[in-house]
């Protein structure tokens, strides 16, 4: 099942303003619509890993926010927060980047008039977040074969050895991927001034338009009876 | 000589070349900024958390503005990038427009300036004020930010929030040092830039 990039850029922007401002059952209310997706996509096990790690911080975390845990008992509180609150947003965004190829994605942008100043950059920006991680872990591996850890004797002397062992390598690969990637676009004729035409069709079905009034109702419910969900939700347990 | 441009309009291949660094700064920069802000978890080190990133996100800032050539377009669409995540996670309009309002200003210092080590050191400077910017809300809406880090955070590090926001004081201690982390990183990127990236030809 594919939807068009626009609903996915409709939910992204709906999901996480609520998500952010919104009782924690309407952010369940609108994760779900990912998760679902998600299932389509054949993902079962990242599905299923989400939901029991997000069950078992949202819940440790209920139960632990308003005791007063200690100095380490903040860290592992803090951390189970970060879990459950920033998890519904990465799924969000995880889907979202998971399912939209980046032709797609610029034949879209393309669609609603937003400059290639913008969509370039942005497309190239969300391209290299697995790229950053990944060649970092690369250097990371390479690094403690020689023995410079993040706490060892050595860095710990000189602090600012480790900025330069892990940072200068990934900033030069980077700028060489970077290199090649703007040697390719333009080879490939992508440049701000010209029309691009796009083999891959995008439009509107069905499930763009269940998608699209199943955010709008939650959203309804949102601003008109707050507690609803909350209290329905009380009622049943 | 028939490939020398006389019109002084600028290739529209550095135009991509450009933009595809943006993109790949931005995303390397909102990488670091995040992991090095994440030792403001621990509640006493909140303060300490901007000079960090201002120290650690220095070396790319120095890469970046030496390689770019069109200032202004790209600090400002490489800010609003870094605004718009913070947005996303959560910050209001306010920090988009510092962001804006910084990439601006650091764009025109580059412009002024010159890439010279003066130029990129105090475009640096600006730029740590962009990321000294995320607490800013604990001051100008105290109430709405706590509420917000209530429904998150456990009680302890609301009460330590919440005693940091009395006082204009600690604000400035931010501000001071993410300057400070920025001044140092400046220097230090300095040395990198000329002992690494100057010598493999990746920067001028």
């Amino acid at each position: 099942m594919k939807l068009d990039p626009r609903t996915k850029l409709f939910l992204a922007i709906v999901a996480n303003s609520v998500i952010l401002s919104a009782p924690v059952a309407y952010s369940a209310l609108m994760f779900a619509v990912p998760a679902i997706l998600l299932l389509f996509e054949k993902k079962w096990k990242f599905v299923l890993a989400f939901f029991s790690v997000y069950l078992a911080a949202a819940f440790g975390f209920e139960h632990l926010k308003t005791m007063d845990v200690g100095r380490i008992g903040t860290l592992v509180v803090s951390t189970m927060m970060i879990i459950s609150h920033m998890m519904p947003i990465t799924i969000v965004l995880y889907y979202v980047m998971m399912s939209t190829k980046v032709n797609e994605f610029l034949a879209a942008m393309a669609r609603i008039h937003v400059p290639t100043k913008l969509t370039i950059p942005l497309t190239v920006m969300i391209r290299f977040f697995p790229t950053v991680f990944d060649e970092a872990r690369a250097i990371g591996h390479a690094m403690r074969m020689r023995g410079i850890r993040l706490f060892s004797l050595r860095t710990l002397k000189n602090p600012f050895s480790i900025l330069e062992y892990r940072l200068v390598p990934l900033l030069v690969s980077i700028t060489k991927i970077g290199d090649e990637l703007s040697i390719a676009a333009v080879t490939r004729g992508l440049s701000p001034e010209t029309k691009r035409t796009c083999v891959a069709t995008i439009g509107f079905h069905v499930q763009d338009a269940v998608v699209f009034v199943y955010c709008m109702a939650v959203v309804l419910i949102c601003y008109v009876f707050p507690d609803l969900v909350g209290d329905l939700l009380s009622r049943l347990t | 000589m028939s490939n020398v441009r006389s019109t002084g309009k600028k290739s529209s291949n550095t135009l991509v070349r450009d933009l595809v660094n943006v993109g790949i700064f931005a995303a390397l920069y909102i990488v670091l900024a995040f992991l090095s802000s994440s030792i403001g978890y621990i509640p006493a080190l909140i303060v300490f958390s901007t000079g960090s990133i201002g120290l650690v996100t220095s070396i790319p800032l120095f890469l970046f503005f030496s390689k770019i050539e069109r200032s202004i377009p790209c600090c400002l669409i490489f800010c609003g990038f870094f605004g718009t995540a913070m947005f996303i996670m959560g910050q209001g309009v306010l920090m988009f427009s510092i962001s804006l309002l910084v990439g601006l200003l650091a764009g025109a210092i580059l412009k002024v300036v010159g890439k010279t080590f003066a130029g990129l050191f105090s475009a640096n400077i600006v730029m740590s004020l962009m990321s000294s910017s995320m607490m800013l809300p604990l001051w100008t809406s105290t109430e709405e930010y706590l509420e917000y880090t209530r429904t998150m955070c456990d009680a302890g590090y609301v009460a330590k929030l919440a005693e940091l926001a009395q006082s204009p004081w600690p604000l400035v201690a931010i501000y001071a040092f993410g300057i400070l982390g920025a001044t140092v990183g400046g220097l230090v990127a300095r040395r990198v830039m000329k002992k690494h990236f100057e010598r493999i030809g990746l920067a001028k």
